[in-house]
């Protein structure tokens, strides 16, 4: 199964290729320094045998048959000489010197030709000569050569080392790609295994990561964090629509109970005004929910950084905080603004004054009534931070994550005014300034701080 | 608003809601003309004086914002109210770019489209270039920022003198809380609290505590109206 891949796979088929390329420029190579090598040898030893040839012809010229008979004589004696190869015939092929005991079959009558004679000086009982015949005056005939058998072993080691290379390369060439392949097929095999049984069953599964660290851990490492973030997207959506359904059915329900009560009852001119009064106001709540809804969702899916201009922190907070003084006075809560005169960041003002409104108005509500109320703008080098901190009961630390869910309400504010939408927004308008949220607690109370980047 | 020039153009292209549309504001001594698409609009608008134009955003030929644009371009100085379903702010502030008055996002109460044409139909009208403005034994100084009631001061946040000039501006008229935050605190989305009701609260004790009258009176389900008895 696995193999069957491997041998389909592309990244087997690009191995394949680099093989065959790579093999045939090695076996060139061989082939050019085997030919090269040999051709220079053998034109070394030809110039050699050339030479040999053109003095014992002098000799023969000049001091005739049995003067060149006495000089091979002398040549064969000679141990300098051992490896050349000497035969004077006269006609009918006789012997006349030379160290042959008879002319050789593969020897050409005129000109060069290789053939095998027994040398007596040589090593080998066989040796390959390579020489050059030459007619002579009166039938005679003089054989000039060379034992090369050196030479041939020297090429056939050299195709023998060749060989052996180029085998042992495609070998180990198969082998690794193979493995290779195998190891890249097996990894992307099993990729393909946990999308198919997401496919099939659902998002619970993940990657198995080798430990290796290597990139395929990484590209699963990355495809495993992508499912998270999927499934922890289709949560929310699944708890958003759960928290639509139940939030919406609720006024809903109450104004078909009030509705199809008065469609049976008689009509009553005050009763029906009261009635009709209650419904639209029901009805603002459902489409103020849904205008809510919608703009967090738009503020989350749009990059609206067009707008954004440079903006002081502390002017957008002092108009909060402004506003809702006449609230905070209300709940004879002390509201405060503290920290630096300003603090720039660049981001869009609507969208900064809706989150601290959000923020300042939640710190309120569910502070302690004639409690404090601070709103801090703080920059440095780096960021601009401004934090809300009441001294109400706060929110539990195991909380601190889902209080930014859509419609997420603690028990205790169950009944407090609010449709958990407040903090979703404070969320999303942070996340589309890149700003950092940060929830701690404030001993007693909530602190909930906002890091922007730098304006610079 | 002067009773020669209550001429409505309503650009609405749902016949359901032109249909409410012109009943509305024919009830509420308008006289209305309707187009049910921007070439239309464009035709009657040439043809013809109004004191406002409400346009939707959507129409099935042109987009709301090019019929504006080319009726600016004509020369028409008319203020438009732009009625849109496209509710985020870059829409609301675009279409005020493009040379709308005002916005009203679908979908809407009757009283607050009353309100905005109330305040829409005045702007069209002279302003006022006193600078005192008295309503009552109310005066507010728009030089020195400053109100009294029957010659005592009244002491008003910055904010709070704004709100204050905003009302006594629409003297007698409507003023829907939307409105209050978009003139008052330019901003352009509804904090979904009674956050302005609070504060207008807290005008409210200042300008009419231990008074003769009350002078700021509250319009159920939509906002405030300012206004001297008699």
């Amino acid at each position: 199964m696995l193999l069957a891949k491997t041998l389909k796979s592309s990244t087997y088929r690009l191995a394949l290729i680099a093989i065959g390329i790579f093999g045939l420029i090695v076996s060139a190579i061989f082939l050019y320094v085997y030919w090269s090598t040999a051709s220079y040898v053998r034109g070394r030893a030809d110039r050699a045998i050339v030479a040999e040839q053109a003095s014992l012809r002098d000799t023969y010229t000049r001091s005739g048959r049995d003067g060149l008979a006495a000089l091979i004589g002398q040549r064969v004696a000679d141990e300098s000489f051992a490896d050349h190869v000497y035969l004077l015939a006269g006609p009918g092929s006789a012997v006349l010197a030379g160290n042959l005991t008879q002319w050789p079959a593969g020897a050409a009558e005129q000109g060069w030709a290789e053939f095998r004679a027994p040398v007596p000086s040589s090593a080998s009982a066989d040796p390959l000569v390579r020489g050059v015949t030459e007619a002579l005056a009166r039938g005679d005939r003089l054989l000039v050569g060379r034992d090369i058998s050196d030479l041939d072993g020297f090429t056939a080691r050299i195709k023998a080392a060749g060989f052996a290379v180029i085998v042992l390369i495609f070998a180990l060439a198969a082998v690794a790609s193979i493995a290779v392949t195998r190891r890249t097929v097996g990894r992307i095999e099993s990729i393909n295994a946990t999308s198919r049984a997401i496919m099939l069953s659902g998002l619970d599964q993940r990657i198995p990561l080798r430990g290796s660290h290597d990139e395929w851990d990484r590209v699963a490492e990355n495809l495993n964090l992508m499912l998270d973030r999927i499934e922890a997207l289709m949560g929310d959506v699944k708890q958003v629509s759960d928290n639509i359904a139940h939030d919406l059915r609720t006024p809903l329900t109450r104004m078909r109970g009030r509705l199809e009560k008065a469609y049976h009852a008689p009509r009553n001119g005050e009763g029906d005004a009261a009635l009709i009064g209650d419904t639209i106001a029901d009805l603002d709540t459902v489409l103020g929910m849904f205008a809510s809804i919608t703009r967090i969702s738009e503020i989350e899916t749009r990059a609206r950084r067009g707008a954004f201009r440079t903006v002081n922190l502390v002017e957008i907070a002092s108009e909060v905080v402004e506003l809702y003084d006449a609230a905070a006075e209300q709940v004879t809560t002390r509201l405060e603004l503290a920290g630096e005169p300003a603090v720039l960041v660049i981001g869009d003002r609507d969208l900064l004054f809706d989150a601290i409104a959000n923020l300042v108005d939640n710190a309120i509500k569910h502070g302690l009534a004639g409690g404090r109320v601070t709103v801090t703008c703080d920059g440095d080098e780096g960021s601009a931070v401004i934090s809300v901190a009441d001294d109400g009961p706060g929110i539990p630390a195991d909380q601190h994550d889902r209080v930014f869910k859509r419609f997420y309400r603690l028990e205790q504010s169950r009944y407090t005014p609010g449709n958990g939408l407040g903090l979703s927004l404070v969320a999303a308008v942070a996340s589309l300034h890149g700003a950092r949220i940060e929830l701690r607690d404030n001993a007693p109370g909530l602190l909930c701080r906002l890091h922007f980047p730098a304006a610079a | 608003m002067t009773g020669a020039h209550r001429r409505i153009l309503v650009v609405e292209d749902d016949p359901e809601t032109a249909g409410q549309l012109v009943e509305e504001l024919t009830t509420s001594g308008y006289d209305v003309d309707l187009a049910a698409n921007g070439r239309e609009a464009l035709d009657r608008s040439a043809a013809r004086d109004y004191a406002v134009i409400t346009i939707d955003r959507m129409l099935p030929d042109i987009d709301g914002i090019t019929v504006m644009r080319q009726m600016r371009d004509g020369g028409i100085a008319v203020p438009f109210l732009i009625i849109s379903a496209l509710g985020e702010v870059d829409d609301r502030v675009r279409g005020l770019r493009a040379g709308g008055d005002d916005y009203l996002v679908k979908p809407f109460s009757f009283v607050e489209l009353l309100a905005r044409l109330e305040a829409l139909g005045r702007r069209s009208e002279t302003v006022a270039k006193e600078t005192i403005v008295r309503v009552g034994d109310l005066a507010v100084d728009l030089i020195s920022r400053t109100a009294s009631r029957r010659g005592r001061k009244i002491p008003l946040l910055p904010k709070e003198f704004q709100l204050l000039e905003y009302l006594v501006r629409n003297e007698g008229r409507v003023v829907s809380r939307a409105m209050l935050l978009q003139h008052v605190w330019d901003l352009h989305f509804d904090p979904s609290t009674n956050i302005i009701d609070v504060y207008v609260g807290r005008v409210r004790r200042k300008v009419d505590d231990q008074q003769a009258y009350p002078l700021i009176h509250t319009i159920r389900g939509i906002g405030y109206c300012l206004r001297a008895p008699g």
